[in-house]
């Protein structure tokens, strides 16, 4: 089936569009069939339902869905390791 | 290549800046003397960055990436910033974690779907700990240009 992934971020404008790209060849390498949805954190309700979760902010709220920080994308630190935490969550 | 787009008049080096708000003002400002933003961009860059913070730690090395909405830009472009001695910004993805800046990459961005391959380039650039250390030591805007230029060239 296919998963729906939310990508968000303050502004919907640099960081969640670098994530979001991201996450779709992590998808495509390994098979995942998913589509993006990409918006600001203050969208993210009305975009619900969704199977996860990425953003690179800060989100205190619990949507009851899967959520990973896309940080690692933005700073280049632990890229594998969220690679992984996304894979494990869609496979 | 983001090089070849660099605006000399945009690259700062041993920027003498000590607050966020004070990065905002200068970088900000030759953005948009540079015909890059439009005059909201610096109040619209400090509001931003206290609702979503762009500090980034690249392996100990403190870089952040300010940006805004559309709304504020005229055409795309980056400003890139040395500091002459680190300012403290919120790392992004946090409300309390700080980072000490030393470089600034600040984004003017019209369409991030048209730039999603210059965004990557720079995130190339600034993940590299080793273009850090060398263009903190620039002394001048040719040679930043010169740095990225050189990095972009292995990618």
């Amino acid at each position: 089936m296919k998963k729906k992934v939310i990508v968000a971020c303050g502004g919907a404008v640099a960081t969640s569009t670098v994530a979001a790209n991201k996450i779709v060849e992590l998808c495509k390498k390994n098979g995942v069939d998913m589509e993006i949805c990409q918006c600001r954190i203050s969208e993210i309700e009305s975009n619900l339902p969704a199977d996860l979760i990425v953003t690179t902010s800060k989100v205190k709220r619990d949507y009851g869905v899967p959520l990973i920080t896309g940080m690692p994308f933005i700073s280049g630190v632990g890229v594998a390791k969220t690679e992984a935490a996304i894979l494990a969550v869609l496979q | 290549m983001i090089w070849e787009k660099l605006d000399p008049a945009m690259i700062l080096t041993n920027l003498e800046a000590h607050s966020s708000d004070e990065v905002m003002e200068k970088v900000g400002g030759a953005v948009i003397r540079a015909g890059y933003a439009k005059e909201s961009y610096v109040q619209a860059l400090k509001v931003r960055e206290k609702d979503y913070p762009t500090g980034l730690d690249v392996d100990g090395i403190g870089v952040a990436i300010p940006h805004t909405s559309v709304d504020h830009v005229l055409k795309s472009g980056v400003a890139i910033a040395t500091l002459k001695q680190p300012v403290t910004f919120v790392q992004m993805g946090t409300d309390d974690e700080t980072a000490e800046i030393k470089v600034v990459f600040m984004l003017a961005v019209v369409d991030p779907n048209d730039h999603i391959d210059e965004l990557q380039q720079i995130l190339a650039i600034l993940q590299d700990t080793t273009v850090l250390e060398k263009l903190m030591n620039a002394e001048n805007a040719q040679q930043i240009i010169d740095l990225v230029k050189e990095k972009e060239n292995t990618l």
